[in-house]
Protein backbone atom coordinates (compact mmCIF):
# COMPACT_ATOMS: atom_id res chain seq x y z
CA UNK A 1 0.00 0.00 0.00
CA UNK A 2 1.46 3.41 -1.02
CA UNK A 3 2.19 5.62 1.68
CA UNK A 4 0.53 9.39 1.36
CA UNK A 5 1.08 10.76 4.85
CA UNK A 6 4.15 9.34 6.74
CA UNK A 7 4.89 10.97 10.08
CA UNK A 8 8.12 10.05 11.83
CA UNK A 9 9.29 10.96 15.55
CA UNK A 10 7.88 14.43 14.95
CA UNK A 11 8.29 16.95 18.40
CA UNK A 12 7.36 20.55 18.05
CA UNK A 13 7.72 22.47 21.15
CA UNK A 14 6.77 25.77 22.07
CA UNK A 15 9.29 27.12 24.25
CA UNK A 16 9.40 25.06 27.64
CA UNK A 17 5.77 23.58 26.60
CA UNK A 18 5.51 20.48 24.54
CA UNK A 19 3.39 21.19 21.56
CA UNK A 20 3.41 17.28 20.17
CA UNK A 21 5.80 14.54 21.50
CA UNK A 22 7.32 11.65 19.32
CA UNK A 23 4.53 11.40 17.12
CA UNK A 24 4.45 8.74 13.93
CA UNK A 25 2.13 8.48 11.48
CA UNK A 26 0.96 6.74 8.50
CA UNK A 27 -1.95 6.98 6.49
CA UNK A 28 -2.34 5.09 3.06
CA UNK A 29 -3.61 6.19 -0.10
CA UNK A 30 -7.65 6.11 -0.49
CA UNK A 31 -7.68 6.17 3.22
CA UNK A 32 -10.41 8.69 5.12
CA UNK A 33 -7.75 8.95 8.05
CA UNK A 34 -9.95 10.35 11.04
CA UNK A 35 -8.09 12.38 13.85
CA UNK A 36 -9.24 13.03 17.06
CA UNK A 37 -8.47 14.38 20.23
CA UNK A 38 -9.20 17.07 22.65
CA UNK A 39 -8.68 20.84 22.59
CA UNK A 40 -5.06 21.40 22.86
CA UNK A 41 -4.05 17.76 22.17
CA UNK A 42 -1.44 18.50 19.30
CA UNK A 43 -4.01 17.78 16.21
CA UNK A 44 -3.92 21.20 14.54
CA UNK A 45 0.35 21.68 15.76
CA UNK A 46 0.67 18.19 13.71
CA UNK A 47 -1.37 19.24 10.73
CA UNK A 48 0.36 22.97 10.85
CA UNK A 49 3.81 20.97 10.75
CA UNK A 50 2.50 19.00 7.60
CA UNK A 51 2.25 22.09 5.68
CA UNK A 52 4.92 24.07 6.94
CA UNK A 53 3.30 26.71 9.24
CA UNK A 54 5.72 25.46 11.57
CA UNK A 55 9.34 24.28 11.84
CA UNK A 56 9.26 21.42 13.79
CA UNK A 57 12.29 20.79 16.42
CA UNK A 58 12.62 17.04 15.76
CA UNK A 59 11.44 14.40 13.19
CA UNK A 60 10.21 14.28 9.79
CA UNK A 61 7.33 14.33 7.14
CA UNK A 62 6.79 12.70 4.49
CA UNK A 63 3.48 13.59 1.86
CA UNK A 64 3.38 11.96 -1.32
CA UNK A 65 7.16 10.35 -0.87
CA UNK A 66 8.22 14.00 -0.34
CA UNK A 67 9.54 15.87 2.58
CA UNK A 68 7.48 18.76 3.87
CA UNK A 69 10.67 20.88 4.31
CA UNK A 70 12.09 20.73 1.03
CA UNK A 71 9.63 20.17 -1.43
CA UNK A 72 7.39 22.46 0.41
CA UNK A 73 5.71 23.94 -2.77
CA UNK A 74 5.19 20.85 -4.74
CA UNK A 75 3.81 19.07 -1.58
CA UNK A 76 1.06 21.73 -1.25
CA UNK A 77 0.47 21.47 -5.17
CA UNK A 78 -1.02 18.20 -4.19
CA UNK A 79 -3.06 19.31 -1.17
CA UNK A 80 -6.22 20.95 -0.51
CA UNK A 81 -6.01 22.26 3.17
CA UNK A 82 -9.50 23.35 4.45
CA UNK A 83 -8.36 25.43 7.99
CA UNK A 84 -10.69 25.46 11.08
CA UNK A 85 -11.29 28.90 10.93
CA UNK A 86 -11.76 29.46 6.94
CA UNK A 87 -10.54 33.19 6.97
CA UNK A 88 -10.56 35.26 3.75
CA UNK A 89 -9.55 38.53 2.35
CA UNK A 90 -13.02 40.78 3.71
CA UNK A 91 -13.12 42.90 1.10
CA UNK A 92 -12.79 40.00 -1.63
CA UNK A 93 -15.86 39.01 -3.55
CA UNK A 94 -16.50 34.87 -3.02
CA UNK A 95 -15.81 34.11 -6.46
CA UNK A 96 -12.66 36.31 -6.48
CA UNK A 97 -11.52 34.43 -3.48
CA UNK A 98 -12.09 30.91 -5.17
CA UNK A 99 -10.18 32.55 -8.58
CA UNK A 100 -7.22 33.94 -6.54
CA UNK A 101 -6.94 30.60 -4.86
CA UNK A 102 -6.75 28.86 -8.55
CA UNK A 103 -4.61 31.39 -10.00
CA UNK A 104 -1.65 31.29 -7.49
CA UNK A 105 -2.32 27.54 -8.11
CA UNK A 106 -1.25 28.77 -11.55
CA UNK A 107 -4.41 26.52 -12.60
CA UNK A 108 -8.11 26.76 -14.50
CA UNK A 109 -9.88 25.31 -12.43
CA UNK A 110 -13.26 27.26 -13.00
CA UNK A 111 -15.20 24.30 -14.17
CA UNK A 112 -14.65 22.10 -11.02
CA UNK A 113 -15.40 25.35 -8.84
CA UNK A 114 -18.89 25.99 -10.34
CA UNK A 115 -19.34 22.10 -9.58
CA UNK A 116 -18.65 22.57 -5.98
CA UNK A 117 -20.25 26.05 -5.94
CA UNK A 118 -23.86 24.45 -6.87
CA UNK A 119 -23.30 21.11 -4.68
CA UNK A 120 -22.23 23.64 -1.88
CA UNK A 121 -25.07 26.27 -2.95
CA UNK A 122 -22.58 28.76 -2.67
CA UNK A 123 -23.37 32.41 -3.34
CA UNK A 124 -20.26 33.98 -5.49
CA UNK A 125 -21.50 37.32 -5.61
CA UNK A 126 -21.09 37.97 -2.29
CA UNK A 127 -18.33 39.69 -0.25
CA UNK A 128 -16.25 37.85 1.95
CA UNK A 129 -16.82 40.21 4.72
CA UNK A 130 -20.64 39.36 4.83
CA UNK A 131 -20.35 35.85 5.00
CA UNK A 132 -21.19 33.49 8.02
CA UNK A 133 -18.81 31.44 9.47
CA UNK A 134 -20.95 28.12 7.80
CA UNK A 135 -20.79 30.02 4.37
CA UNK A 136 -16.69 30.80 4.73
CA UNK A 137 -16.59 27.08 5.68
CA UNK A 138 -18.15 26.53 2.57
CA UNK A 139 -15.92 28.43 0.16
CA UNK A 140 -13.05 26.86 1.98
CA UNK A 141 -14.49 23.65 0.87
CA UNK A 142 -14.52 24.50 -2.74
CA UNK A 143 -10.73 26.28 -2.65
CA UNK A 144 -9.62 22.76 -1.26
CA UNK A 145 -10.96 20.73 -3.44
CA UNK A 146 -11.00 22.82 -6.71
CA UNK A 147 -7.39 21.97 -7.95
CA UNK A 148 -8.81 18.34 -7.54
CA UNK A 149 -5.60 17.40 -5.23
CA UNK A 150 -4.38 14.30 -4.02
CA UNK A 151 -4.27 14.62 -0.70
CA UNK A 152 -7.09 16.44 1.72
CA UNK A 153 -6.01 17.90 4.73
CA UNK A 154 -9.13 19.26 7.19
CA UNK A 155 -9.21 20.83 10.43
CA UNK A 156 -12.75 20.65 11.66
CA UNK A 157 -13.99 21.17 8.48
CA UNK A 158 -18.19 20.81 9.36
CA UNK A 159 -18.50 23.44 12.17
CA UNK A 160 -20.61 25.79 11.39
CA UNK A 161 -22.35 23.41 8.60
CA UNK A 162 -26.05 22.84 8.55
CA UNK A 163 -26.72 18.89 8.35
CA UNK A 164 -27.54 19.05 4.63
CA UNK A 165 -24.25 20.56 3.96
CA UNK A 166 -22.66 18.51 6.00
CA UNK A 167 -23.63 15.41 4.10
CA UNK A 168 -23.25 17.00 0.86
CA UNK A 169 -19.18 17.80 1.82
CA UNK A 170 -18.72 13.86 2.82
CA UNK A 171 -20.20 12.85 -0.33
CA UNK A 172 -17.81 14.87 -2.32
CA UNK A 173 -14.74 13.47 -0.18
CA UNK A 174 -16.25 10.14 -0.83
CA UNK A 175 -16.16 11.25 -4.91
CA UNK A 176 -12.87 12.30 -4.99
CA UNK A 177 -11.18 9.30 -2.56
CA UNK A 178 -13.18 6.71 -4.90
CA UNK A 179 -10.78 8.42 -7.74
CA UNK A 180 -7.61 7.85 -5.82
CA UNK A 181 -7.38 10.93 -3.39
CA UNK A 182 -6.53 10.59 0.44
CA UNK A 183 -8.27 12.36 3.30
CA UNK A 184 -6.87 13.62 6.72
CA UNK A 185 -9.94 14.83 8.66
CA UNK A 186 -9.35 16.29 12.32
CA UNK A 187 -12.61 16.30 13.98
CA UNK A 188 -14.43 16.00 17.53
CA UNK A 189 -17.32 14.57 15.84
CA UNK A 190 -17.76 10.60 16.72
CA UNK A 191 -20.33 10.08 14.06
CA UNK A 192 -18.25 11.64 11.25
CA UNK A 193 -15.46 9.10 12.51
CA UNK A 194 -17.46 6.09 13.13
CA UNK A 195 -18.83 6.78 9.81
CA UNK A 196 -17.11 7.76 7.09
CA UNK A 197 -13.44 6.98 7.93
CA UNK A 198 -11.71 3.80 7.46
CA UNK A 199 -8.88 4.29 9.94
CA UNK A 200 -8.57 6.79 13.27
CA UNK A 201 -6.34 8.05 15.80
CA UNK A 202 -6.48 10.31 18.87
CA UNK A 203 -3.98 13.03 20.15
CA UNK A 204 -3.87 13.50 23.69
CA UNK A 205 -1.36 15.74 25.34
CA UNK A 206 0.96 15.78 22.61
CA UNK A 207 1.01 11.95 21.92
CA UNK A 208 -0.94 10.20 19.29
CA UNK A 209 -2.73 6.72 19.74
CA UNK A 210 -3.62 4.54 16.89
CA UNK A 211 -6.99 3.15 17.36
CA UNK A 212 -8.16 -0.58 16.54
CA UNK A 213 -11.11 0.66 14.59
CA UNK A 214 -12.87 3.86 13.85
CA UNK A 215 -16.02 2.65 15.36
CA UNK A 216 -15.47 3.19 18.92
CA UNK A 217 -18.34 3.43 21.62
CA UNK A 218 -19.36 6.85 22.66
CA UNK A 219 -17.95 6.11 26.64
CA UNK A 220 -14.53 4.60 24.82
CA UNK A 221 -14.39 8.08 22.78
CA UNK A 222 -15.32 10.18 25.84
CA UNK A 223 -12.73 8.34 28.02
CA UNK A 224 -10.16 10.30 25.78
CA UNK A 225 -11.51 13.62 26.70
CA UNK A 226 -11.29 13.00 30.50
CA UNK A 227 -8.42 13.62 32.90
CA UNK B 1 3.98 34.62 -7.72
CA UNK B 2 2.51 37.73 -9.92
CA UNK B 3 -1.68 36.84 -8.65
CA UNK B 4 -0.15 37.65 -5.38
CA UNK B 5 1.20 41.18 -6.13
CA UNK B 6 -1.81 41.68 -7.84
CA UNK B 7 -3.88 40.87 -5.20
CA UNK B 8 -1.53 43.37 -2.52
CA UNK B 9 -1.85 46.06 -5.24
CA UNK B 10 -5.63 45.69 -5.35
CA UNK B 11 -5.94 45.49 -1.97
CA UNK B 12 -3.94 48.72 -1.00
CA UNK B 13 -5.40 50.47 -3.82
CA UNK B 14 -7.47 52.80 -2.23
CA UNK B 15 -4.61 53.73 0.45
CA UNK B 16 -2.73 54.23 -2.11
CA UNK B 17 -4.75 56.86 -3.76
CA UNK B 18 -6.20 58.52 -0.43
CA UNK B 19 -2.35 58.91 0.72
CA UNK B 20 -1.03 60.12 -2.89
CA UNK B 21 -3.33 62.33 -3.68
CA UNK B 22 -3.83 64.06 -0.16
CA UNK B 23 -0.32 64.80 -0.10
CA UNK B 24 -0.32 65.77 -3.76
CA UNK B 25 -2.94 68.03 -3.31
CA UNK B 26 -1.59 69.49 0.14
CA UNK B 27 1.36 70.03 -1.99
CA UNK B 28 -0.34 71.48 -5.48
CA UNK B 29 -2.20 74.01 -2.94
CA UNK B 30 0.81 75.26 -0.92
CA UNK B 31 2.25 76.26 -4.35
CA UNK B 32 -1.14 77.80 -5.51
CA UNK B 33 -0.88 79.91 -2.60
CA UNK B 34 2.40 80.80 -3.39
CA UNK B 35 1.09 84.04 -5.41
CA UNK B 36 -1.92 85.38 -2.90
CA UNK B 37 1.31 85.08 -0.16
CA UNK B 38 4.06 86.93 -2.05
CA UNK B 39 3.56 90.12 -0.92
CA UNK B 40 4.17 88.97 2.49
CA UNK B 41 6.79 86.64 1.96
CA UNK B 42 9.37 89.01 1.67
CA UNK B 43 9.21 90.08 5.29
CA UNK B 44 8.74 86.56 6.21
CA UNK B 45 11.98 85.84 4.73
CA UNK B 46 13.79 87.94 6.60
CA UNK B 47 12.54 87.24 9.92
CA UNK B 48 13.08 83.65 9.18
CA UNK B 49 16.62 83.91 7.80
CA UNK B 50 17.69 85.57 11.12
CA UNK B 51 16.58 83.01 13.77
CA UNK B 52 20.10 81.71 13.89
CA UNK B 53 20.06 77.62 14.61
CA UNK B 54 16.19 77.51 13.93
CA UNK B 55 16.90 79.08 10.49
CA UNK B 56 19.83 77.03 9.55
CA UNK B 57 17.49 73.84 10.81
CA UNK B 58 14.95 74.77 8.19
CA UNK B 59 17.36 75.84 5.43
CA UNK B 60 16.01 79.80 5.51
CA UNK B 61 19.37 81.05 6.30
CA UNK B 62 20.55 79.38 2.50
CA UNK B 63 16.98 79.69 0.47
CA UNK B 64 15.02 82.73 0.65
CA UNK B 65 11.05 82.05 1.24
CA UNK B 66 10.29 84.50 -0.54
CA UNK B 67 11.20 82.82 -4.16
CA UNK B 68 9.01 79.48 -5.38
CA UNK B 69 11.96 77.59 -5.08
CA UNK B 70 12.68 78.55 -1.56
CA UNK B 71 9.06 78.39 -0.75
CA UNK B 72 8.43 74.89 -2.31
CA UNK B 73 11.55 74.07 -0.52
CA UNK B 74 10.64 75.15 3.00
CA UNK B 75 6.77 74.25 2.69
CA UNK B 76 5.46 71.53 0.43
CA UNK B 77 9.19 70.00 1.44
CA UNK B 78 8.17 69.16 5.39
CA UNK B 79 4.58 68.09 3.62
CA UNK B 80 5.95 65.32 1.28
CA UNK B 81 8.98 64.68 3.24
CA UNK B 82 6.51 63.50 6.45
CA UNK B 83 2.92 62.39 3.87
CA UNK B 84 5.19 60.45 1.90
CA UNK B 85 7.56 58.74 4.60
CA UNK B 86 4.15 57.83 6.80
CA UNK B 87 2.36 56.17 3.89
CA UNK B 88 5.29 54.06 3.32
CA UNK B 89 5.57 52.80 7.45
CA UNK B 90 1.56 52.16 7.27
CA UNK B 91 1.58 50.70 4.07
CA UNK B 92 4.83 48.63 4.82
CA UNK B 93 4.51 47.52 8.72
CA UNK B 94 1.22 46.03 8.02
CA UNK B 95 1.73 44.34 4.73
CA UNK B 96 3.30 40.86 5.94
CA UNK B 97 1.71 41.23 9.85
CA UNK B 98 -1.84 41.75 8.71
CA UNK B 99 -1.91 38.37 7.10
CA UNK B 100 -1.87 36.41 10.60
CA UNK B 101 -3.77 39.35 12.30
CA UNK B 102 -6.42 39.13 10.27
CA UNK B 103 -6.40 35.10 10.05
CA UNK B 104 -5.66 34.87 6.03
CA UNK B 105 -2.24 33.78 6.54
CA UNK B 106 -3.28 30.21 6.53
CA UNK B 107 -5.10 30.45 3.42
CA UNK B 108 -2.44 32.25 1.68
CA UNK B 109 0.29 29.89 3.07
CA UNK B 110 -1.89 26.80 1.91
CA UNK B 111 -1.26 27.64 -1.53
CA UNK B 112 1.91 26.10 -3.45
CA UNK B 113 4.26 29.11 -2.83
CA UNK B 114 7.00 29.87 -0.82
CA UNK B 115 7.54 32.64 1.83
CA UNK B 116 10.30 33.44 -0.28
CA UNK B 117 7.65 34.31 -3.10
CA UNK B 118 5.36 35.42 -0.54
CA UNK B 119 7.40 38.26 0.85
CA UNK B 120 9.11 39.29 -2.61
CA UNK B 121 5.65 39.63 -4.17
CA UNK B 122 4.84 42.03 -0.59
CA UNK B 123 7.82 43.69 -1.20
CA UNK B 124 7.78 44.15 -4.27
CA UNK B 125 4.18 45.95 -3.95
CA UNK B 126 5.62 48.00 -1.05
CA UNK B 127 8.29 49.39 -3.86
CA UNK B 128 6.11 50.05 -6.88
CA UNK B 129 3.61 51.74 -4.60
CA UNK B 130 6.62 54.10 -3.26
CA UNK B 131 7.50 54.50 -6.48
CA UNK B 132 3.90 55.67 -7.84
CA UNK B 133 3.68 57.48 -5.08
CA UNK B 134 6.72 59.62 -5.81
CA UNK B 135 5.34 60.08 -9.47
CA UNK B 136 1.66 60.82 -8.47
CA UNK B 137 2.71 63.77 -5.72
CA UNK B 138 5.58 65.54 -8.12
CA UNK B 139 3.48 65.44 -10.94
CA UNK B 140 1.17 67.33 -8.78
CA UNK B 141 3.93 69.77 -7.27
CA UNK B 142 5.40 69.92 -11.73
CA UNK B 143 1.48 71.05 -12.44
CA UNK B 144 1.74 73.65 -9.70
CA UNK B 145 4.57 75.11 -11.41
CA UNK B 146 3.34 75.10 -14.66
CA UNK B 147 0.26 76.47 -13.54
CA UNK B 148 2.14 79.82 -12.00
CA UNK B 149 3.99 80.22 -15.01
CA UNK B 150 7.31 79.93 -13.37
CA UNK B 151 10.40 77.81 -14.33
CA UNK B 152 11.47 74.63 -12.03
CA UNK B 153 14.32 73.97 -11.23
CA UNK B 154 14.20 70.49 -13.16
CA UNK B 155 17.69 68.96 -12.06
CA UNK B 156 17.22 69.71 -8.19
CA UNK B 157 13.55 68.81 -8.16
CA UNK B 158 14.15 65.61 -9.45
CA UNK B 159 17.04 64.77 -6.99
CA UNK B 160 14.38 66.38 -4.06
CA UNK B 161 11.91 63.44 -5.50
CA UNK B 162 14.53 60.77 -5.85
CA UNK B 163 15.89 61.51 -2.48
CA UNK B 164 12.64 61.29 -0.93
CA UNK B 165 11.86 58.28 -2.10
CA UNK B 166 15.15 56.65 -0.95
CA UNK B 167 13.94 57.87 2.30
CA UNK B 168 10.59 56.33 1.80
CA UNK B 169 12.31 53.08 1.06
CA UNK B 170 14.44 53.37 4.03
CA UNK B 171 11.31 53.72 6.42
CA UNK B 172 9.31 51.45 4.73
CA UNK B 173 12.28 49.04 5.19
CA UNK B 174 12.81 49.04 8.38
CA UNK B 175 8.89 49.08 8.90
CA UNK B 176 8.64 46.00 6.32
CA UNK B 177 10.96 44.33 8.93
CA UNK B 178 8.57 45.04 11.80
CA UNK B 179 6.17 43.69 10.16
CA UNK B 180 8.07 40.27 9.61
CA UNK B 181 8.32 39.76 12.93
CA UNK B 182 5.06 40.85 14.22
CA UNK B 183 1.69 39.12 14.36
CA UNK B 184 -0.48 42.24 14.74
CA UNK B 185 -0.62 45.46 12.59
CA UNK B 186 1.74 48.09 14.28
CA UNK B 187 0.81 51.42 12.29
CA UNK B 188 1.46 53.20 15.28
CA UNK B 189 5.07 52.09 15.78
CA UNK B 190 5.36 52.96 11.93
CA UNK B 191 4.40 56.33 12.69
CA UNK B 192 6.11 57.08 16.12
CA UNK B 193 9.18 56.07 13.75
CA UNK B 194 8.58 58.71 10.92
CA UNK B 195 8.11 61.43 13.92
CA UNK B 196 11.00 60.37 15.99
CA UNK B 197 13.48 60.46 12.73
CA UNK B 198 12.29 63.91 11.59
CA UNK B 199 12.69 65.10 15.43
CA UNK B 200 16.00 63.54 15.57
CA UNK B 201 17.18 65.46 12.50
CA UNK B 202 15.30 68.44 13.69
CA UNK B 203 17.51 68.82 16.84
CA UNK B 204 20.68 67.23 15.23
CA UNK B 205 19.97 70.65 12.84
CA UNK B 206 19.61 72.67 15.78
CA UNK B 207 22.37 71.11 18.15
CA UNK B 208 26.21 71.85 16.48
CA UNK B 209 27.28 68.59 18.92
CA UNK B 210 24.38 66.43 17.23
CA UNK B 211 25.51 67.95 13.35
CA UNK B 212 28.09 64.60 12.78
CA UNK B 213 25.32 62.26 13.74
CA UNK B 214 22.72 62.93 11.22
CA UNK B 215 23.57 61.21 8.41
CA UNK B 216 21.95 58.16 10.40
CA UNK B 217 18.66 59.58 10.23
CA UNK B 218 16.64 59.00 7.12
CA UNK B 219 15.85 62.79 6.65
CA UNK B 220 19.21 64.04 6.62
CA UNK B 221 19.87 63.30 2.86
CA UNK B 222 16.19 64.83 2.41
CA UNK B 223 16.68 68.59 3.42
CA UNK B 224 14.21 70.42 0.74
CA UNK B 225 16.61 73.33 1.60
CA UNK B 226 19.77 71.82 1.05
CA UNK B 227 18.62 70.44 -2.33
CA UNK B 228 17.78 73.60 -3.70
CA UNK B 229 20.48 75.65 -2.84
CA UNK B 230 22.44 73.45 -4.73
CA UNK B 231 24.13 72.07 -1.18
CA UNK B 232 26.16 68.48 -1.36
CA UNK B 233 24.35 65.75 -0.32
CA UNK B 234 26.27 63.77 2.29
CA UNK B 235 27.10 60.35 0.60
CA UNK B 236 27.55 58.86 3.86
CA UNK B 237 23.61 59.52 4.89
CA UNK B 238 23.31 57.96 1.18
CA UNK B 239 25.18 54.68 1.96
CA UNK B 240 23.74 54.22 5.39
CA UNK B 241 20.22 55.12 3.58
CA UNK B 242 20.84 52.39 0.96
CA UNK B 243 22.67 49.81 3.57
CA UNK B 244 19.34 50.50 6.04
CA UNK B 245 16.98 49.42 3.33
CA UNK B 246 18.62 46.11 1.89
CA UNK B 247 19.48 44.58 5.55
CA UNK B 248 16.38 45.55 6.72
CA UNK B 249 14.18 43.93 3.27
CA UNK B 250 17.23 40.99 3.53
CA UNK B 251 16.26 40.72 7.15
CA UNK B 252 12.58 40.38 6.48
CA UNK B 253 13.01 37.84 4.71
CA UNK B 254 15.33 35.80 6.78
CA UNK B 255 12.70 36.28 10.06
CA UNK B 256 9.79 35.12 7.87
CA UNK B 257 10.93 32.14 6.36
CA UNK B 258 12.23 30.99 9.96
CA UNK B 259 9.22 31.86 12.14
CA UNK B 260 6.34 29.72 12.87
CA UNK B 261 3.23 31.43 11.72
CA UNK B 262 -0.01 31.92 14.05
CA UNK B 263 -3.49 30.41 12.66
Amino acid sequence: MEHVIEINHLTKNYGKHKGVEDVSLIVDKGDIFGFLGPNGAGKSTTIRSMLGFLRFSEGNIKILGMDSVKDHEEILKNVGYMPSEAWFYGSMSVEDAIRYAADVRGLDCSEEAAKLCEALKVDTKKKIRNLSLGNRKKVSIVCAMQHKPKVFIFDEPTGGLDPLMQKTFFDLIEGYVSEGTTCLLSTHVLTEVNKYCRHAAIMREGKLIMLDSPKIGDEEFLDFYRD
Amino acid sequence: MKAIIFKEMKLNLGSFLIWSLSVGTMGLLCILLYQSMQGEMQQMADAFSDMGAFSDAFGMSTLSIATLTGYFATEVGTVHGLGSAMFAAILAVGIISKEEESHTGEFLMALPVSRIKVIAAKGICVVAALIGFTVVCGAMYALGFAALNEEMPVGDFMKFMGMMLLMNFEIGGICFLVSAFSRKNRTGLGLALVLLCYFYDLIGRVVPDLKDALVLGPYSYVNASEIFSGAETKTAAVIVAVAVGVISYGAAFAVYNRRDLAS
